[in-house]
């Protein structure tokens, strides 16, 4: 079976400075994987190098058997949080729309069909009550969920989320994992969500992926959480007392 | 009001400025949704830059001033995204410059003082009627753009990132989004001046956020707000002797704060 996600040996710098060195891992389709690791680990790049806005300097990378940007497999992307000028009337709706937009292609208008599509994937994160509203009024966990209508909407196979809780309080963030557990298990949706939440995140995913550069450790999530990979990932330096230095 | 509109001075004013009200009013809702004001101001005066340069050299201001400001606009989208230097930074260091260069220049030719004050202060009473051709040449391909590719412009405004990762040409949007805006700048000189013409690329918008409850509500309220600013303004500055610009203006932020206020009321 083709993996829905395939990276071997994978390098990037940022002006030459290293980001990712080699990291490599396989997703199966159909599952649940959170991409953990510390700040500056390489979350974030890697999502956007399977999005294909970035290229890595080297290796390879497929999803779902094609090169990344390859339209032929359609990704949900849910960013970290979008920046709207707070009073701007724009509604739910409008947002959610967006998601057909990739489809549509330049200078063609959404129809019925692209909104029904809508109207479903804001119903299907429950959300679709709130489709009127203005986006700005919502809380944060409302807001990435209609980000992940959004996602929906463009019909995907794959679901790519970049530290989507960041900001939320813990029930919302529980909330927000259940939300996706249900879409994979509904949809047979494979999902992949780069996360600081090690513990709510971890009672949800079928694997856990520890990337610090490289890939540190992969696996279920309990055999990751109790890696010494995992202790070693997250270790903060020793503190640093300015009196004991000058001696 | 009737008298003033038998003139033909009066008749092309109101069609000039009627084209212009509208792409502005559209613009301005893509500034303020991209938050945009500062490059408005920052061209803006580059383009006087770009006036001034086009009298020194013999060439037309107006084609030099566009050339410029196309060119300023590029220069400041290219070091936004480079990202070492942040945008509002970078127009900082361009928007003084480019007004210097403009002083500078325009001291080496101290017989077209007259005419500059045109374009810092705006005299669309004293359009020609080739310019109302060339004007609404230019609103027509400016508001075609923003028409053809409204959901792009709008999905770049929201979420730049997934607009990209959705297969938008992104980048290449970003720079048509700026030359249509150093154009409509240029454009707009000629009516409200370059002094002027960033206010009149944010507070229609602005307004219409302050009251509209959607995105069409918005654009709405910020072209019925934009014409009623150009129709009354220039109804005003005709009773009352004011300059153009001004007048048009004044009565922009008037309709703003009623907008602020009508939508308090409202409870917004």
């Amino acid at each position: 079976m083709t993996a829905a996600i395939a990276v071997r040996d994978v390098w990037f710098a940022y002006d030459r400075e290293p980001v990712l060195r080699g990291a490599s891992f396989e997703i199966e389709p159909g599952s649940f994987t959170a991409l953990i690791g510390p700040n500056g680990a390489g979350k974030s790049t890697l999502l956007r190098i399977l999005l294909g806005l970035l290229a890595p300097e080297r290796g390879q990378v497929e999803v779902f058997g094609a090169r990344p940007g390859d339209r032929s497999h359609p990704i949900g992307y849910v960013s970290q949080r979008v920046r709207l000028p707070a009073t701007f009337p724009i509604s739910v709706f409008e947002v959610a729309l967006m998601g057909r937009y990739g489809r549509l292609g330049l200078l063609h208008r959404p129809g019925a069909p692209d909104r029904a599509r809508t109207t479903a994937a804001l119903e299907q994160v429950g959300m679709g009550e709130h489709a009127r509203r203005r986006f700005g009024d919502l809380s944060g966990g409302q807001q990435q969920r209609v980000l992940i209508a959004r996602a929906l909407a463009g019909e995907p196979r794959l679901l790519l989320l970049d530290e989507p809780t960041a900001g939320l309080d813990p029930a919302a963030r529980a909330g927000f994992y259940a939300l996706l557990c249900d879409l994979q298990h509904d949809q047979g949706l494979t999902v992949l969500c780069a996360s600081h939440d090690l513990e709510v995140v971890s009672e949800h995913v079928d694997r856990l992926v520890l990337l610090d550069r490289d890939v540190r450790a992969s696996g279920a999530p309990r055999e990751v959480l109790a890696s010494a990979a995992l202790a070693q990932a997250y270790t903060f330096p020793a503190p640093h007392h300015h009196g004991e230095a000058s001696r | 009001m009737t008298d003033f509109l038998t003139y033909g001075f009066a008749q092309r004013a109101l069609i000039t400025g009627t084209l212009l009200g509208l792409t502005c009013a559209v613009l301005a809702f893509f500034v303020v949704l991209r938050r945009m004001a500062f490059i408005g101001v920052g061209i803006s005066h580059a383009a006087l830059g770009g006036v001034a340069l086009g009298v020194v050299l013999g060439i037309s201001p107006v084609l030099a001033a566009t050339v410029f400001s196309v060119a300023v606009a590029w220069l400041i989208g290219w070091m936004g995204t480079r990202g070492q230097i942040s945008a509002d930074t970078t127009i900082g260091v361009f928007f003084p410059t480019a007004m210097a260069l403009g002083v500078a220049l325009i001291s080496l030719s101290p017989t077209y003082r007259q005419d500059l004050m045109g374009y810092l202060f705006g005299s669309i009473l004293a359009v020609r009627p080739a310019d109302v051709w060339i004007l609404a040449g230019l609103a027509a391909v400016s508001l075609g753009i923003l028409a053809a590719f409204f959901k792009e412009f709008v999905y770049l405004g929201v979420d730049e990132e997934a607009a990209r990762a959705a297969g938008v040409p992104t980048q290449a949007l970003s720079y048509l989004l700026l030359t249509v805006l150093a154009v409509t700048v240029v454009a707009s000189m000629k009516l409200v001046g370059s002094v002027l013409v960033s206010a009149f690329l944010v507070i229609p918008a602005a307004t219409g956020q302050a009251v509209a409850g959607s995105v069409r509500g918005m654009l709405a309220v910020a072209i019925g707000s934009a014409l009623a600013s150009v129709v009354g303004g220039l109804w005003l500055s005709w009773l009352w002797n004011l300059p153009s610009g001004a007048s048009i203006v004044l009565l922009s932020a008037a309709l703003f704060f009623v907008a602020v206020a009508a939508g308090r009321l409202r409870g917004r």
